[in-house]
Protein backbone atom coordinates (compact mmCIF):
# COMPACT_ATOMS: atom_id res chain seq x y z
CA UNK A 1 0.00 0.00 0.00
CA UNK A 2 1.19 3.55 -0.76
CA UNK A 3 0.93 6.16 1.85
CA UNK A 4 -2.14 7.54 1.81
CA UNK A 5 -3.70 3.91 1.94
CA UNK A 6 -2.73 2.78 5.14
CA UNK A 7 -5.15 1.51 7.26
CA UNK A 8 -4.87 3.93 9.62
CA UNK A 9 -5.46 6.66 7.01
CA UNK A 10 -8.82 4.54 5.71
CA UNK A 11 -9.83 4.02 8.89
CA UNK A 12 -10.13 7.90 9.31
CA UNK A 13 -11.60 8.65 6.08
CA UNK A 14 -14.32 5.72 7.26
CA UNK A 15 -14.95 7.63 10.33
CA UNK A 16 -15.36 10.79 8.40
CA UNK A 17 -17.79 9.38 5.83
CA UNK A 18 -20.11 7.91 8.80
CA UNK A 19 -20.42 10.85 10.40
CA UNK A 20 -21.42 12.83 7.22
CA UNK A 21 -23.64 9.77 6.38
CA UNK A 22 -25.24 10.35 10.02
CA UNK A 23 -25.65 13.43 9.07
CA UNK A 24 -27.40 13.35 6.27
CA UNK A 25 -29.43 10.79 7.33
CA UNK A 26 -31.01 12.96 10.27
CA UNK A 27 -30.98 15.84 8.28
CA UNK A 28 -33.26 14.02 5.81
CA UNK A 29 -34.97 11.95 8.31
CA UNK A 30 -34.19 9.03 5.59
CA UNK A 31 -33.76 4.99 6.51
CA UNK A 32 -31.51 2.76 4.95
CA UNK A 33 -28.84 3.68 7.69
CA UNK A 34 -27.89 0.59 8.72
CA UNK A 35 -26.89 -0.81 4.93
CA UNK A 36 -25.17 2.11 4.65
CA UNK A 37 -22.93 1.67 7.90
CA UNK A 38 -22.41 -1.73 6.99
CA UNK A 39 -21.14 -0.87 3.36
CA UNK A 40 -18.83 2.18 4.14
CA UNK A 41 -15.42 0.39 4.77
CA UNK A 42 -15.92 -1.64 1.90
CA UNK A 43 -16.81 1.62 -0.03
CA UNK A 44 -14.06 3.45 1.50
CA UNK A 45 -11.60 0.75 0.55
CA UNK A 46 -12.71 0.94 -2.73
CA UNK A 47 -12.49 4.44 -3.35
CA UNK A 48 -9.49 5.41 -1.14
CA UNK A 49 -7.17 2.16 -2.12
CA UNK A 50 -8.56 0.08 -5.43
CA UNK A 51 -10.20 1.75 -7.63
CA UNK A 52 -8.06 4.36 -10.35
CA UNK A 53 -9.36 6.59 -12.32
CA UNK A 54 -10.87 4.56 -15.19
CA UNK A 55 -12.31 1.46 -12.96
CA UNK A 56 -16.10 1.48 -12.95
CA UNK A 57 -17.99 1.00 -9.68
CA UNK A 58 -21.71 -0.62 -9.62
CA UNK A 59 -23.66 -0.51 -6.70
CA UNK A 60 -25.63 -3.07 -7.06
CA UNK A 61 -27.20 -2.57 -4.06
CA UNK A 62 -28.77 0.68 -4.60
CA UNK A 63 -30.22 1.11 -1.10
CA UNK A 64 -26.94 1.88 -0.42
CA UNK A 65 -26.57 5.40 -2.13
CA UNK A 66 -26.40 7.60 1.25
CA UNK A 67 -23.00 5.92 1.94
CA UNK A 68 -22.25 6.09 -1.55
CA UNK A 69 -22.78 9.46 -1.89
CA UNK A 70 -20.90 10.21 1.22
CA UNK A 71 -17.84 8.07 -0.35
CA UNK A 72 -17.73 10.14 -3.27
CA UNK A 73 -17.87 13.42 -1.60
CA UNK A 74 -15.09 12.67 0.49
CA UNK A 75 -12.98 11.73 -2.20
CA UNK A 76 -13.57 14.71 -4.18
CA UNK A 77 -16.08 13.25 -6.82
CA UNK A 78 -19.70 14.94 -5.41
CA UNK A 79 -19.49 18.73 -4.34
CA UNK A 80 -20.52 20.15 -1.24
CA UNK A 81 -23.58 21.68 -3.13
CA UNK A 82 -24.70 18.25 -4.81
CA UNK A 83 -24.08 16.54 -1.11
CA UNK A 84 -26.82 18.65 0.40
CA UNK A 85 -29.69 18.20 -1.87
CA UNK A 86 -29.41 14.63 -0.91
CA UNK A 87 -33.15 13.36 -0.68
CA UNK A 88 -34.16 16.81 -0.93
CA UNK A 89 -36.51 18.02 -4.08
CA UNK A 90 -35.29 18.38 -7.11
CA UNK A 91 -32.05 16.49 -6.36
CA UNK A 92 -29.60 14.08 -8.71
CA UNK A 93 -29.42 12.22 -5.51
CA UNK A 94 -32.22 10.46 -4.11
CA UNK A 95 -32.80 7.55 -1.99
CA UNK A 96 -31.41 4.98 -4.31
CA UNK A 97 -29.02 6.14 -7.62
CA UNK A 98 -30.43 8.08 -10.72
CA UNK A 99 -29.63 6.93 -13.88
CA UNK A 100 -27.50 9.59 -15.91
CA UNK A 101 -28.05 11.42 -12.89
CA UNK A 102 -23.90 12.86 -11.67
CA UNK A 103 -21.05 11.64 -13.69
CA UNK A 104 -19.45 9.54 -10.81
CA UNK A 105 -22.06 7.22 -10.40
CA UNK A 106 -22.80 4.65 -13.61
CA UNK A 107 -25.64 2.83 -13.15
CA UNK A 108 -29.06 3.54 -11.53
CA UNK A 109 -29.76 0.90 -9.64
CA UNK A 110 -32.41 -0.09 -6.66
CA UNK A 111 -34.37 -3.01 -8.26
CA UNK A 112 -32.40 -5.83 -6.30
CA UNK A 113 -30.75 -7.81 -8.92
CA UNK A 114 -29.90 -5.61 -11.35
CA UNK A 115 -26.12 -4.35 -10.91
CA UNK A 116 -24.24 -7.97 -11.59
CA UNK A 117 -25.68 -8.19 -15.07
CA UNK A 118 -24.71 -4.34 -15.98
CA UNK A 119 -21.28 -4.57 -14.06
CA UNK A 120 -20.75 -8.37 -16.43
CA UNK A 121 -21.77 -6.35 -19.18
CA UNK A 122 -19.08 -4.03 -19.04
CA UNK A 123 -16.62 -5.76 -17.95
CA UNK A 124 -17.19 -8.19 -20.70
CA UNK A 125 -16.91 -5.20 -23.16
CA UNK A 126 -13.58 -3.84 -21.92
CA UNK A 127 -11.84 -7.20 -21.70
CA UNK A 128 -12.92 -8.99 -25.32
CA UNK A 129 -14.41 -6.31 -27.25
CA UNK A 130 -12.67 -2.96 -26.55
CA UNK A 131 -9.59 -4.71 -25.19
CA UNK A 132 -8.88 -2.15 -22.65
CA UNK A 133 -7.69 -2.05 -19.17
CA UNK A 134 -10.31 -0.93 -17.29
CA UNK A 135 -11.60 -2.99 -13.91
CA UNK A 136 -15.59 -2.93 -12.96
CA UNK A 137 -15.96 -3.99 -9.37
CA UNK A 138 -19.57 -4.40 -8.05
CA UNK A 139 -21.28 -3.98 -4.53
CA UNK A 140 -23.87 -6.25 -4.08
CA UNK A 141 -26.28 -7.38 -0.65
CA UNK A 142 -26.61 -10.49 0.37
CA UNK A 143 -30.11 -10.66 0.55
CA UNK A 144 -29.96 -9.78 -3.45
CA UNK A 145 -28.32 -13.49 -4.09
CA UNK A 146 -31.75 -14.59 -3.74
CA UNK A 147 -32.32 -12.67 -7.47
CA UNK A 148 -31.76 -15.29 -10.29
CA UNK A 149 -30.49 -12.35 -12.78
CA UNK A 150 -27.38 -12.33 -10.06
CA UNK A 151 -26.73 -16.11 -10.79
CA UNK A 152 -27.41 -15.69 -14.50
CA UNK A 153 -25.00 -12.80 -14.69
CA UNK A 154 -22.21 -14.89 -12.19
CA UNK A 155 -22.71 -17.72 -15.19
CA UNK A 156 -21.71 -15.30 -17.72
CA UNK A 157 -18.99 -13.74 -15.52
CA UNK A 158 -17.77 -17.32 -14.84
CA UNK A 159 -18.19 -18.91 -18.44
CA UNK A 160 -16.16 -15.44 -20.16
CA UNK A 161 -13.29 -15.63 -17.06
CA UNK A 162 -14.13 -11.91 -16.78
CA UNK A 163 -10.87 -11.65 -14.65
CA UNK A 164 -11.57 -7.52 -14.74
CA UNK A 165 -14.35 -8.31 -12.89
CA UNK A 166 -14.53 -8.09 -8.63
CA UNK A 167 -17.84 -8.93 -6.95
CA UNK A 168 -17.90 -7.56 -3.39
CA UNK A 169 -20.80 -8.70 -1.40
CA UNK A 170 -21.66 -7.02 1.78
CA UNK A 171 -22.71 -10.20 4.07
CA UNK A 172 -24.46 -8.41 6.73
CA UNK A 173 -26.64 -11.37 7.17
CA UNK A 174 -29.62 -9.49 6.99
CA UNK A 175 -32.27 -8.39 4.48
CA UNK A 176 -35.46 -6.72 4.13
CA UNK A 177 -37.72 -8.89 6.56
CA UNK A 178 -35.58 -10.97 8.60
CA UNK A 179 -32.18 -12.94 8.70
CA UNK A 180 -31.01 -14.57 5.49
CA UNK A 181 -30.20 -17.66 7.09
CA UNK A 182 -33.51 -17.67 7.90
CA UNK A 183 -35.49 -16.14 4.93
CA UNK A 184 -33.42 -18.12 2.18
CA UNK A 185 -29.81 -19.44 3.41
CA UNK A 186 -26.83 -18.91 0.93
CA UNK A 187 -24.83 -21.22 2.65
CA UNK A 188 -22.44 -22.16 1.56
CA UNK A 189 -22.03 -19.11 0.17
CA UNK A 190 -18.16 -19.21 -1.06
CA UNK A 191 -18.23 -22.88 -2.49
CA UNK A 192 -21.73 -20.98 -4.43
CA UNK A 193 -19.33 -18.64 -5.83
CA UNK A 194 -16.16 -20.91 -6.52
CA UNK A 195 -19.32 -23.07 -8.27
CA UNK A 196 -19.89 -20.56 -10.32
CA UNK A 197 -16.58 -19.76 -11.69
CA UNK A 198 -14.91 -17.54 -9.47
CA UNK A 199 -12.01 -17.17 -7.45
CA UNK A 200 -13.51 -16.46 -3.68
CA UNK A 201 -11.98 -14.86 -1.05
CA UNK A 202 -13.99 -14.25 2.34
CA UNK A 203 -12.65 -11.65 4.94
CA UNK A 204 -13.72 -9.03 7.44
CA UNK A 205 -15.62 -6.50 5.65
CA UNK A 206 -14.62 -3.63 8.41
CA UNK A 207 -11.12 -5.17 8.46
CA UNK A 208 -9.03 -2.63 6.22
CA UNK A 209 -5.76 -5.10 6.31
CA UNK A 210 -7.97 -8.06 5.09
CA UNK A 211 -10.07 -6.26 2.35
CA UNK A 212 -6.49 -5.05 1.19
CA UNK A 213 -5.29 -9.10 1.11
CA UNK A 214 -8.40 -9.80 -0.38
CA UNK A 215 -8.44 -7.70 -3.40
CA UNK A 216 -4.76 -8.33 -4.14
CA UNK A 217 -3.03 -10.84 -6.33
CA UNK A 218 -4.37 -12.51 -9.33
CA UNK A 219 -7.43 -14.65 -10.11
CA UNK A 220 -6.09 -16.47 -12.82
CA UNK A 221 -8.26 -16.06 -15.27
CA UNK A 222 -11.28 -15.79 -13.39
CA UNK A 223 -13.91 -13.44 -11.51
CA UNK A 224 -13.01 -12.61 -8.12
CA UNK A 225 -15.90 -12.91 -5.04
CA UNK A 226 -15.07 -10.95 -2.12
CA UNK A 227 -17.42 -12.18 0.76
CA UNK A 228 -17.13 -9.37 2.81
CA UNK A 229 -18.89 -10.38 6.24
CA UNK A 230 -20.27 -7.24 7.85
CA UNK A 231 -22.16 -6.11 10.65
CA UNK A 232 -25.04 -4.48 9.32
CA UNK A 233 -25.15 -0.99 11.40
CA UNK A 234 -21.67 -1.30 12.16
CA UNK A 235 -20.15 1.78 14.34
CA UNK A 236 -23.39 3.10 16.18
CA UNK A 237 -23.82 0.33 18.94
CA UNK A 238 -27.74 0.34 19.04
CA UNK A 239 -28.38 -0.04 15.04
CA UNK A 240 -25.90 -3.03 14.96
CA UNK A 241 -26.99 -6.20 13.40
CA UNK A 242 -30.95 -5.59 13.72
CA UNK A 243 -33.64 -5.40 10.95
CA UNK A 244 -34.98 -2.15 12.58
CA UNK A 245 -32.66 -0.08 10.94
CA UNK A 246 -32.69 -1.12 7.54
CA UNK A 247 -35.82 1.51 8.11
CA UNK A 248 -36.01 3.68 10.94
CA UNK A 249 -34.75 7.20 10.49
CA UNK A 250 -32.97 8.66 13.44
CA UNK A 251 -34.56 11.31 16.52
CA UNK A 252 -32.23 14.04 17.80
CA UNK A 253 -31.86 11.82 20.64
CA UNK A 254 -30.33 8.68 18.74
CA UNK A 255 -28.03 11.14 16.41
CA UNK A 256 -26.34 12.77 18.98
CA UNK A 257 -25.70 9.09 20.66
CA UNK A 258 -24.83 7.62 17.32
CA UNK A 259 -22.08 10.52 16.61
CA UNK A 260 -21.09 10.49 21.09
CA UNK A 261 -20.45 6.78 20.03
CA UNK A 262 -18.19 7.58 16.07
CA UNK A 263 -16.47 10.56 18.51
CA UNK A 264 -15.41 7.50 21.25
CA UNK A 265 -13.94 5.50 18.21
CA UNK A 266 -11.81 8.33 17.06
CA UNK A 267 -10.47 8.42 20.45
CA UNK A 268 -9.19 4.93 19.53
CA UNK A 269 -7.72 5.48 16.23
CA UNK A 270 -4.14 5.39 15.99
CA UNK A 271 -3.01 9.56 15.67
CA UNK B 1 -38.94 -11.58 -41.67
CA UNK B 2 -36.12 -13.16 -39.96
CA UNK B 3 -33.41 -13.71 -43.02
CA UNK B 4 -34.34 -10.00 -44.03
CA UNK B 5 -33.26 -9.19 -40.25
CA UNK B 6 -30.01 -10.98 -40.32
CA UNK B 7 -29.37 -9.66 -43.61
CA UNK B 8 -29.65 -6.37 -42.62
CA UNK B 9 -27.79 -6.47 -39.38
CA UNK B 10 -24.98 -7.90 -41.05
CA UNK B 11 -24.24 -4.91 -42.63
CA UNK B 12 -24.73 -2.88 -39.31
CA UNK B 13 -21.85 -5.30 -37.53
CA UNK B 14 -19.38 -4.51 -41.25
CA UNK B 15 -19.70 -1.21 -40.66
CA UNK B 16 -19.94 -0.32 -36.82
CA UNK B 17 -17.15 -1.60 -35.12
CA UNK B 18 -18.93 -0.80 -31.64
CA UNK B 19 -22.21 -2.93 -32.84
CA UNK B 20 -22.80 -6.66 -31.29
CA UNK B 21 -25.19 -9.41 -31.26
CA UNK B 22 -26.25 -10.96 -28.46
CA UNK B 23 -28.55 -13.80 -28.53
CA UNK B 24 -30.65 -15.43 -26.06
CA UNK B 25 -29.80 -19.09 -27.19
CA UNK B 26 -32.32 -18.51 -30.35
CA UNK B 27 -31.25 -18.41 -33.87
CA UNK B 28 -31.05 -21.99 -35.21
CA UNK B 29 -29.97 -22.32 -38.74
CA UNK B 30 -30.07 -18.20 -39.22
CA UNK B 31 -27.29 -16.82 -37.28
CA UNK B 32 -24.33 -19.44 -38.30
CA UNK B 33 -23.20 -16.86 -40.24
CA UNK B 34 -23.02 -14.04 -38.08
CA UNK B 35 -20.79 -16.46 -35.73
CA UNK B 36 -18.94 -17.54 -38.54
CA UNK B 37 -18.43 -13.54 -39.89
CA UNK B 38 -18.12 -11.69 -36.27
CA UNK B 39 -16.98 -13.90 -33.79
CA UNK B 40 -16.23 -12.04 -30.60
CA UNK B 41 -19.22 -9.50 -31.30
CA UNK B 42 -21.41 -12.35 -31.57
CA UNK B 43 -22.34 -13.39 -27.35
CA UNK B 44 -24.47 -16.05 -26.81
CA UNK B 45 -25.67 -15.08 -23.57
CA UNK B 46 -27.52 -18.22 -22.86
CA UNK B 47 -31.31 -19.21 -21.58
CA UNK B 48 -31.08 -15.63 -19.26
CA UNK B 49 -32.76 -13.02 -20.54
CA UNK B 50 -32.62 -10.61 -17.10
CA UNK B 51 -28.90 -11.24 -17.87
CA UNK B 52 -28.81 -10.56 -21.16
CA UNK B 53 -30.40 -7.08 -21.29
CA UNK B 54 -28.36 -5.89 -18.17
CA UNK B 55 -25.15 -7.30 -20.06
CA UNK B 56 -26.39 -4.98 -23.37
CA UNK B 57 -26.90 -2.01 -20.89
CA UNK B 58 -23.33 -2.93 -19.43
CA UNK B 59 -22.00 -3.06 -22.39
CA UNK B 60 -23.86 -0.33 -24.13
CA UNK B 61 -22.35 2.15 -21.25
CA UNK B 62 -18.89 1.29 -22.28
CA UNK B 63 -20.03 2.69 -25.87
CA UNK B 64 -20.86 -0.20 -27.64
CA UNK B 65 -24.26 -0.67 -29.28
CA UNK B 66 -25.88 -4.02 -29.52
CA UNK B 67 -28.42 -6.17 -31.04
CA UNK B 68 -30.71 -8.86 -28.38
CA UNK B 69 -32.07 -11.05 -30.08
CA UNK B 70 -34.60 -13.92 -28.65
CA UNK B 71 -38.72 -15.11 -29.61
CA UNK B 72 -40.45 -11.77 -28.69
CA UNK B 73 -42.23 -13.15 -25.91
CA UNK B 74 -38.98 -14.16 -24.40
CA UNK B 75 -36.80 -11.07 -24.63
CA UNK B 76 -39.83 -8.68 -23.66
CA UNK B 77 -42.07 -9.79 -20.66
CA UNK B 78 -39.27 -12.23 -18.33
CA UNK B 79 -36.85 -9.42 -18.91
CA UNK B 80 -39.08 -5.83 -18.53
CA UNK B 81 -37.69 -4.64 -15.13
CA UNK B 82 -34.33 -5.15 -16.84
CA UNK B 83 -35.43 -2.82 -20.20
CA UNK B 84 -37.13 -0.58 -18.17
CA UNK B 85 -34.60 0.07 -15.78
CA UNK B 86 -31.51 -0.37 -17.05
CA UNK B 87 -32.04 0.26 -21.06
CA UNK B 88 -34.52 2.93 -20.97
CA UNK B 89 -34.10 4.71 -17.74
CA UNK B 90 -30.36 5.05 -19.23
CA UNK B 91 -31.54 6.16 -22.57
CA UNK B 92 -28.77 3.54 -23.94
CA UNK B 93 -29.12 2.74 -27.97
CA UNK B 94 -29.55 -1.39 -26.91
CA UNK B 95 -31.57 -2.78 -30.23
CA UNK B 96 -34.01 -5.28 -29.06
CA UNK B 97 -35.56 -7.93 -31.50
CA UNK B 98 -38.37 -9.87 -31.20
CA UNK B 99 -38.74 -12.68 -33.67
CA UNK B 100 -42.24 -14.58 -33.42
CA UNK B 101 -44.70 -11.10 -33.27
CA UNK B 102 -48.39 -11.93 -32.76
CA UNK B 103 -49.73 -15.19 -33.37
CA UNK B 104 -46.18 -16.30 -35.47
CA UNK B 105 -45.57 -18.97 -33.67
CA UNK B 106 -49.36 -20.49 -33.61
CA UNK B 107 -49.41 -24.19 -32.64
CA UNK B 108 -46.04 -23.17 -30.76
CA UNK B 109 -48.88 -22.36 -28.43
CA UNK B 110 -50.02 -19.74 -26.15
CA UNK B 111 -46.19 -19.13 -24.09
CA UNK B 112 -45.02 -18.53 -27.63
CA UNK B 113 -46.97 -15.95 -29.12
CA UNK B 114 -46.47 -12.38 -28.39
CA UNK B 115 -49.88 -10.23 -28.09
CA UNK B 116 -48.79 -7.44 -25.52
CA UNK B 117 -45.00 -7.16 -26.30
CA UNK B 118 -45.71 -3.51 -28.20
CA UNK B 119 -48.58 -2.49 -25.24
CA UNK B 120 -45.77 -3.51 -22.44
CA UNK B 121 -42.89 -1.42 -24.50
CA UNK B 122 -44.92 1.39 -25.55
CA UNK B 123 -45.41 2.69 -22.43
CA UNK B 124 -41.35 2.99 -21.42
CA UNK B 125 -39.38 5.93 -21.82
CA UNK B 126 -37.41 6.65 -24.16
CA UNK B 127 -38.28 3.59 -26.26
CA UNK B 128 -38.96 3.30 -29.85
CA UNK B 129 -41.06 0.69 -31.41
CA UNK B 130 -40.43 -1.09 -35.06
CA UNK B 131 -42.88 -3.28 -36.51
CA UNK B 132 -42.61 -3.74 -40.45
CA UNK B 133 -45.25 -4.83 -42.55
CA UNK B 134 -43.77 -7.13 -45.31
CA UNK B 135 -40.12 -8.91 -45.32
CA UNK B 136 -38.58 -6.26 -47.51
CA UNK B 137 -39.67 -3.56 -45.02
CA UNK B 138 -36.87 -5.09 -42.48
CA UNK B 139 -34.23 -3.40 -43.57
CA UNK B 140 -35.32 0.13 -43.57
CA UNK B 141 -36.57 -0.45 -40.07
CA UNK B 142 -32.82 -1.93 -39.28
CA UNK B 143 -31.12 0.64 -40.91
CA UNK B 144 -33.00 3.76 -38.83
CA UNK B 145 -33.06 1.96 -35.34
CA UNK B 146 -28.90 1.25 -35.99
CA UNK B 147 -28.65 4.78 -36.48
CA UNK B 148 -30.77 5.88 -32.73
CA UNK B 149 -29.33 7.07 -29.86
CA UNK B 150 -31.78 5.61 -27.29
CA UNK B 151 -33.47 2.35 -26.95
CA UNK B 152 -35.60 0.39 -29.72
CA UNK B 153 -37.77 -2.62 -30.03
CA UNK B 154 -37.82 -4.61 -33.32
CA UNK B 155 -40.91 -7.33 -33.52
CA UNK B 156 -40.51 -9.70 -36.62
CA UNK B 157 -43.18 -11.65 -37.42
CA UNK B 158 -44.38 -14.27 -39.94
CA UNK B 159 -48.11 -13.19 -41.02
CA UNK B 160 -50.58 -16.27 -41.72
CA UNK B 161 -51.83 -14.01 -44.75
CA UNK B 162 -48.30 -13.84 -46.84
CA UNK B 163 -49.92 -11.82 -49.50
CA UNK B 164 -46.58 -9.79 -50.57
CA UNK B 165 -47.47 -6.47 -52.56
CA UNK B 166 -45.70 -3.78 -53.93
CA UNK B 167 -46.54 -0.40 -52.13
CA UNK B 168 -47.76 3.09 -53.89
CA UNK B 169 -45.29 5.07 -51.31
CA UNK B 170 -43.28 4.66 -48.21
CA UNK B 171 -42.07 6.83 -46.19
CA UNK B 172 -38.30 7.47 -45.60
CA UNK B 173 -38.82 8.52 -41.85
CA UNK B 174 -42.20 7.20 -40.75
CA UNK B 175 -41.67 4.06 -42.96
CA UNK B 176 -45.43 4.25 -43.36
CA UNK B 177 -46.78 2.08 -46.57
CA UNK B 178 -49.79 3.14 -48.72
CA UNK B 179 -51.07 0.11 -50.49
CA UNK B 180 -54.39 1.26 -52.26
CA UNK B 181 -55.94 4.28 -52.84
CA UNK B 182 -59.49 4.52 -53.31
CA UNK B 183 -61.21 4.97 -56.59
CA UNK B 184 -64.03 7.87 -55.91
CA UNK B 185 -62.77 10.64 -53.73
CA UNK B 186 -66.36 11.86 -54.25
CA UNK B 187 -68.23 8.84 -52.43
CA UNK B 188 -67.46 7.74 -48.90
CA UNK B 189 -64.34 6.26 -48.12
CA UNK B 190 -62.89 4.51 -45.40
CA UNK B 191 -59.01 4.53 -44.16
CA UNK B 192 -57.72 1.16 -43.42
CA UNK B 193 -54.78 0.90 -41.50
CA UNK B 194 -52.88 -2.43 -40.64
CA UNK B 195 -50.21 -2.38 -37.63
CA UNK B 196 -46.64 -4.06 -39.30
CA UNK B 197 -47.34 -7.54 -40.48
CA UNK B 198 -51.45 -7.38 -39.69
CA UNK B 199 -51.86 -5.12 -42.75
CA UNK B 200 -51.09 -8.15 -44.54
CA UNK B 201 -54.95 -9.32 -43.51
CA UNK B 202 -55.80 -6.02 -45.94
CA UNK B 203 -53.28 -7.19 -48.31
CA UNK B 204 -54.86 -10.03 -48.97
CA UNK B 205 -58.40 -8.95 -49.03
CA UNK B 206 -56.97 -6.98 -51.48
CA UNK B 207 -55.68 -9.47 -53.79
CA UNK B 208 -58.58 -11.62 -53.20
CA UNK B 209 -61.61 -10.85 -51.38
CA UNK B 210 -63.09 -7.34 -52.84
CA UNK B 211 -61.04 -5.23 -51.08
CA UNK B 212 -59.97 -3.38 -53.79
CA UNK B 213 -64.00 -2.99 -54.88
CA UNK B 214 -64.42 -1.02 -51.31
CA UNK B 215 -63.47 2.54 -51.83
CA UNK B 216 -61.06 2.49 -48.92
CA UNK B 217 -57.26 3.58 -48.88
CA UNK B 218 -54.74 1.08 -47.10
CA UNK B 219 -52.12 1.96 -45.55
CA UNK B 220 -49.33 0.02 -43.11
CA UNK B 221 -47.92 1.55 -40.19
CA UNK B 222 -44.39 0.49 -38.69
CA UNK B 223 -43.37 2.99 -36.38
CA UNK B 224 -44.58 4.42 -32.33
CA UNK B 225 -44.66 6.77 -31.37
CA UNK B 226 -46.31 7.93 -34.81
CA UNK B 227 -45.37 10.86 -36.63
CA UNK B 228 -48.49 11.50 -37.89
CA UNK B 229 -47.11 15.11 -38.54
CA UNK B 230 -44.74 13.15 -41.34
CA UNK B 231 -47.20 11.12 -42.47
CA UNK B 232 -48.80 13.49 -44.68
CA UNK B 233 -50.69 10.82 -47.19
CA UNK B 234 -52.07 8.99 -44.11
CA UNK B 235 -53.51 12.47 -42.53
CA UNK B 236 -55.10 13.28 -45.76
CA UNK B 237 -56.87 10.18 -45.94
CA UNK B 238 -58.20 9.80 -42.75
CA UNK B 239 -59.61 13.75 -42.82
CA UNK B 240 -61.04 13.20 -45.83
CA UNK B 241 -62.81 9.51 -45.14
CA UNK B 242 -63.25 9.91 -40.97
CA UNK B 243 -63.93 6.40 -41.37
CA UNK B 244 -61.04 4.48 -40.10
CA UNK B 245 -60.61 0.52 -39.53
CA UNK B 246 -57.77 -0.88 -37.93
CA UNK B 247 -56.05 -3.87 -37.88
CA UNK B 248 -53.71 -5.35 -35.52
CA UNK B 249 -52.20 -8.78 -34.62
CA UNK B 250 -52.27 -7.94 -30.81
CA UNK B 251 -54.35 -7.55 -27.73
CA UNK B 252 -56.78 -4.34 -28.26
CA UNK B 253 -55.52 -3.13 -24.54
CA UNK B 254 -52.47 -1.06 -24.96
CA UNK B 255 -52.18 -1.87 -28.51
CA UNK B 256 -51.24 0.60 -31.61
CA UNK B 257 -55.25 0.74 -32.20
CA UNK B 258 -55.70 2.45 -29.00
CA UNK B 259 -53.32 5.12 -29.64
CA UNK B 260 -53.96 5.85 -33.08
CA UNK B 261 -57.89 6.28 -32.20
CA UNK B 262 -56.24 8.85 -29.52
CA UNK B 263 -53.61 10.42 -31.69
CA UNK B 264 -56.42 11.18 -34.83
CA UNK B 265 -58.34 13.86 -35.03
CA UNK B 266 -61.87 13.17 -34.55
CA UNK B 267 -64.15 10.73 -36.90
CA UNK B 268 -67.11 9.51 -37.52
CA UNK B 269 -66.16 5.63 -37.07
CA UNK B 270 -63.23 3.45 -35.96
CA UNK B 271 -62.83 -0.22 -35.95
CA UNK B 272 -60.34 -2.31 -34.39
CA UNK B 273 -59.46 -5.57 -35.40
CA UNK B 274 -57.79 -7.31 -32.57
CA UNK B 275 -56.34 -10.28 -31.17
CA UNK B 276 -58.41 -11.64 -28.41
CA UNK B 277 -58.02 -14.15 -25.65
CA UNK B 278 -59.90 -17.52 -25.99
CA UNK B 279 -60.53 -18.88 -22.47
CA UNK B 280 -61.18 -22.32 -24.09
CA UNK B 281 -58.05 -22.64 -25.40
CA UNK B 282 -57.17 -24.48 -28.53
CA UNK B 283 -53.81 -24.79 -30.57
CA UNK B 284 -52.94 -23.78 -34.35
CA UNK B 285 -51.45 -22.76 -36.96
CA UNK B 286 -51.09 -18.85 -36.98
CA UNK B 287 -53.50 -18.76 -39.72
CA UNK B 288 -56.17 -21.24 -37.38
CA UNK B 289 -55.57 -18.35 -34.03
CA UNK B 290 -56.36 -15.26 -36.98
CA UNK B 291 -59.92 -17.31 -37.55
CA UNK B 292 -60.82 -17.61 -34.06
CA UNK B 293 -59.76 -13.68 -33.26
CA UNK B 294 -61.75 -13.10 -36.47
CA UNK B 295 -58.81 -11.09 -38.18
CA UNK B 296 -59.26 -12.44 -41.82
CA UNK B 297 -59.90 -10.93 -44.81
CA UNK B 298 -63.30 -11.53 -45.34
CA UNK B 299 -63.85 -10.12 -41.79
CA UNK B 300 -62.12 -6.63 -43.05
CA UNK B 301 -64.27 -6.99 -45.80
CA UNK B 302 -67.53 -7.24 -44.25
CA UNK B 303 -66.54 -4.26 -41.64
CA UNK B 304 -65.26 -1.99 -43.96
CA UNK B 305 -68.48 -2.62 -45.69
CA UNK B 306 -70.76 -1.95 -42.99
CA UNK B 307 -68.60 1.04 -42.05
CA UNK B 308 -69.64 2.21 -45.72
CA UNK B 309 -72.78 1.30 -45.40
CA UNK B 310 -73.33 3.25 -42.25
CA UNK B 311 -71.65 6.54 -43.72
Amino acid sequence: MSEAMQPAALARAALAIRRQFLRMHYHARSGHVGSGLSAIDILTYLYGAWLRPTDQFILSKGHGASSLYATLHHFGKLSDAELASYYQDDTLLPAHPAPRGVAAIAAATGSLGHGLPIAAGMAHSYKSLRGTQERVACLLSDGECNEGSTWEAALFAGHHRLDNLTVLVDANGIQGFGRTEDVLTLEPFAKKWSAFGFDVRECDGHDFGALHVALAGESFARPRCIIARTVKGKGVSFMENTVDWHYWPMNEAQYEQAVAELDQSESTLAP
Amino acid sequence: MRVDFVRAVEKVLARDEEALFITGDLGFNALEGLVAKYGKRFINAGVAEQNMIGLAAGSALTGMRPWVYSIAPFVTYRCLEQIRNDVCLHQLPVRIVGNGGGYSYGIMGSTHHALEDLAVLKALPNMQLFFPCENDHVAAAVALMAELEGPSYLRLAVSAYTTSRAPLAEHPVTLTRAYATRADRSQPGVTVIGAGHAVQVALRALAAHGLDRQNADVFGIARFPFRLAEDTALLASVLETKNVVFVEEHYAAGGMGESMKLALPTLSAFSLMSASYRPDQRYGSAAFHMKQANLTPEALVALVQAQLGAA
